[in-house]
């Protein structure tokens, strides 16, 4: 038959240089990589300071935290959402969680946080996927909500916890390695594995894609959608646990101004906000780029003042680098 | 293939030249899309540009348009200077170019679609220029000039419909002054209906002066109105004749390179056994008390015009659209489907006509796009199998004859190819009643033959068929029976053997004589 002779003509192709091509293919896309390779360069020579396991550490201290909420802020851009409400989320997990139940319990004080999350979650997914609201309105609400709970709850007063072990896991080390940096890469595995490996991920992009074809092809849009929304508030709310955790207490105003590094760092790693693009390295490489660069800028007591200045030009440089490389790859497809 | 292209070239010299393509290359990576490409054209002409899907004929037509730089080569205008670089400078050397989507705002007004080209850079227009609005009488006459008398100017562009859109966007040719027009397959997403005021159109634009170029691989049309025919093939010009001087089989046989073969003509039906679907008093949208039924193994036509309900019917059985009233029976057993989903659960799969939009995910990959509508074969406890889904996926290409890769972008494919890989899709999902709404619809000749086998091979398997069309020819060719919807209702049932095209076409107008 004519078929096997196709199969025959075309599997040569198919092996030689399998591995090199997808490497190669691999590299290509990687910018956000290279910028973070050239700006630990970069630090490596402008301070001694830099490379010190004292300064490391603290650097994934500071990162882990808001590398929990990037994650959740990726899952929610894959959908083509965007969630500004992480911040205040984060805050209000953090205080609940060592408020209620006077924080006597580390489990009970998780269960909390993350429960506060996915039901944040899930009211922000349910107005997105059901009600046909844009997500950003509807967190924008949300976040104005969270955070004014979050002030009537504490009155402005930080919350203090009464487990005296509530500092525990954010302080403990594996190896020298902090537990809360290993939480935060663990958690990066799971979402890489569910958003590449499992069905529901792959419904994740086909929504974020293409909507109309995915509920076209039986694809549940607003359950998958929903799913999402939920997923992310658990890894919010679980971040503002850490970082209660991490402090020690229920600040108030923990969290604030989250949403932007996440949304930035999501899109540095070179996720489209238009949704269906993106990977979970890229927004993990995004979150240490920002690390770095403001490690950085505090090692090189640059006024906190432009310290904002530089932080927000590295988005717009990084913004800039990722289209120069879209552009390339739509030039490359528009094959026919 | 005989002929040689230099004399036929030659003709019409008596008119002046229009446009000269002169070796005009256009690469992409990996691709060569047109390879040392001339062409002449000339005014008060109408000259026809043919061939396969992917044949470069579009890259052809967007080049002229200045949508496109050429690679190599270059192409001159008579009575403009410069060089055609963009959009705005074929504007001014009065190019114009009515793309296959057509270019309409959906949040504009049929209006202000009409004179969409005044917000063109070109023409020293300026940004501060002031945009009037006193253009009434101009403005209904040029949409009267291209059968849009009952539109009103005021209607957003987003109510109308495909056949309405690509109407509107033709009637920018009465308000913009242009010497080169520029069809790219414009009558792809209009029905026979529009045809005729298409048709009067480009014999105005010709008796004007005008030099018209026209994309299409549909040969009825090109030969209703073309003067010469040039066949790209593979981007490369093969040849370019006369259409006096040739026949529809002739230049088949060049666009595609070898004869056409035909499709058998449909096996007869045992009407005795169960039906496998059967249709009662179904309401919606636009249908209104439909009652059918559909024998296992057979390929039933819905016919009908824009609006008679052809899709409202297929839409609705689907779950793609909600019902008002009415019973749908698979195997004797009532279904209600409420979504796609719902329906893919039930055994009924549906072939979206709006394939960009419904038909495929656009940053999935064929095998990915295969693969969505089943993914639980694929997968345990929601993890899916690599292995499995990608042995699956090439076994998928290769029955089909899918002319991409498992990993490449379906958008990136031929339409035909695109629905080749939905098809497998659907397929996958072991449906028993397959309803493919315009299953060809700009999809070429020699692709489109295959899709007909393949919706044959479906039958053989004992599915039940709807085939949606707005053919036909195609239903004709490719049905067992026929039902022809008018106004939402079924007005005739129609057998292929013993009726014509013009039957069809004058019980889908109401019996009037078309």
């Amino acid at each position: 038959m004519t078929q096997t002779h196709q199969l025959a003509a075309v599997r040569p192709q198919q092996t030689r240089g399998f591995a090199w091509g997808r490497l190669g293919h691999w590299a290509k896309e990687q910018y956000p990589l290279y910028i973070l390779i050239a700006l630990l360069i970069i630090a490596g020579f402008a301070t001694d300071a830099f490379f010190t396991q004292r300064n490391l550490t603290n650097v994934i201290l500071q990162v882990s935290v808001i590398g929990i909420v990037t994650l959740a802020q990726f899952l929610v851009v894959l959908t083509g959402g965007i969630d500004i409400s992480v911040g205040s989320v984060v805050g209000l997990a953090g205080v609940l969680s060592t408020g209620l139940f006077s924080g006597a319990s580390v489990p009970v004080a998780i269960l909390v946080a993350v429960g506060v999350g996915a039901m944040v979650g899930a009211i922000n997914g349910y107005l997105v996927a059901f009600r046909g609201l844009e997500a950003f309105i509807v967190t924008l609400g949300m976040l104005a909500l969270a955070r004014g709970l979050v002030y009537a709850y504490t009155e402005g007063i930080p919350v203090i916890p009464a487990a005296e072990n509530f500092r525990s896991i954010a302080t403990s080390t594996v190896l020298g390695f902090p537990v809360i940096g290993l939480l935060w890469l663990g958690l990066a595995l799971v979402l890489a594995f569910i958003v590449r490996r499992t069905v529901f991920g792959r419904r994740i992009y086909a929504v974020g894609s293409n909507k109309e074809a995915a509920r076209a092809s039986g694809v549940p849009v607003k359950s998958t959608i929903l799913g999402v929304y939920i997923l992310a508030g658990i890894l919010v709310g679980f971040a503002g646990f850490l970082l209660a955790s991490r402090v020690g207490v229920g600040t108030p105003t923990a969290g604030s101004l989250y949403e932007l590094d996440a949304i930035a760092a999501v899109v540095i790693g070179g996720a489209s906000l238009a949704g269906g693009k993106g990977r979970v390295f890229g927004a993990v490489v995004g979150t240490l780029i920002f690390a770095v660069i403001t490690n950085l800028l505090v090692l090189l007591n640059v006024s906190t003042y432009l310290q904002d200045a530089f932080r927000g030009a590295l988005i717009l440089v990084a913004v800039v680098l990722t289209t120069v490389h879209f552009a390339k790859r739509k030039k490359a497809q528009q094959l026919v | 293939m005989a002929i040689e292209p230099s004399a036929a070239q030659q003709h019409a010299a008596t008119q002046p030249v229009a446009f000269e393509v002169r070796g005009v290359s256009k690469s992409y990576p990996g691709v060569k899309a047109l390879d040392a490409v001339s062409l002449t054209g000339y005014a008060g002409e109408v000259l026809a540009i043919c061939g396969a899907n992917g044949a470069g004929k579009s890259t052809l037509a967007r080049m002229l348009a200045g949508q496109e730089l050429p690679s190599d080569g270059d192409i001159r205008i008579s009575g403009y200077e410069g060089r055609i670089d963009g959009p705005a400078a074929a504007d001014d050397a009065g190019i114009l170019l009515m793309h296959q989507e057509p270019v309409i705002i959906d949040s504009f007004t049929v209006s202000e679609n009409l004179w969409l080209k005044n917000l063109s850079s070109a023409n020293k227009v300026r940004p501060w220029g002031f945009v009037s609005r006193k253009k009434t009488e101009t403005t209904l006459a040029a949409l009267r000039s291209v059968g849009l008398e009952g539109v009103s100017p005021e209607r957003l562009g987003k109510d109308l419909g495909p056949g309405l859109r690509q109407m509107l966007a033709l009637s920018r040719t009465q308000v913009n002054r242009h010497q080169i027009l520029l069809l790219d397959e414009t009558t792809a997403s209009t029905t026979e209906e529009h045809f005729k005021d298409v048709q009067s159109l480009v014999e105005r634009e010709r008796a004007a002066g005008v030099s018209v170029v026209f994309v299409s691989h549909r040969m009825p049309e090109v030969f209703a109105m073309a003067d010469r025919i040039a066949v790209l093939r593979n981007g490369k010009l093969i040849d370019v004749v006369r259409t006096v001087d040739t026949t529809p089989d002739e230049v088949m046989t060049l666009m595609i390179g070898e004869a056409v073969s035909a499709l058998e003509s449909p096996p007869s039906i045992e009407t005795t056994l169960d039906p496998i679907l059967e249709v009662t008093g179904l309401s919606s949208g636009s249908a209104t008390n439909i009652s059918f039924t559909v024998q296992p193994g057979e390929v039933l036509g819905i016919y009908g015009l824009v609006g008679s309900g052809r899709s409202s019917v297929a839409r609705s059985i689907s779950g793609n659209q909600s019902r008002d009233a009415g019973v749908v029976k698979l195997h004797g057993k009532p279904v209600h489907a409420k979504s796609p989903r719902d329906a893919v659960r039930q055994g009924i799969a549906y072939l979206t006509e709006d394939r960009r939009r419904e038909g495929f995910v656009k940053d999935f990959t064929n095998g990915e796009n295969m693969t969505l509508a089943t993914l639980q074969h694929f997968s345990t406890w929601g993890v899916i199998s690599r292995r499995r889904e990608r042995k699956r996926v090439n076994e998928l290409i290769r029955e089909y004859q899918v002319k991409g890769e498992a990993g490449v972008y379906t958008r990136t494919l031929s339409g035909g190819n695109q629905q080749k890989v939905i098809i497998a899709k659907w397929i996958e999902a072991r449906p028993e009643v397959v309803i493919l709404d315009e299953p060809t619809k700009g999809i070429d000749v020699g692709a489109r033959l295959n899709i007909y086998q393949i919706i044959r091979a479906l039958a053989r398997d004992g599915k039940g068929i709807i085939v949606v069309t707005s053919e036909a020819e195609e239903a004709l060719m490719l049905c067992n029976r026929i039902l022809v919807l008018e106004e939402g209702r079924i007005v005739g049932e129609y057998q292929p053997a013993t009726s014509t095209t013009d039957d069809l076409i004058r019980a889908s107008l109401g019996g009037e004589i078309a």
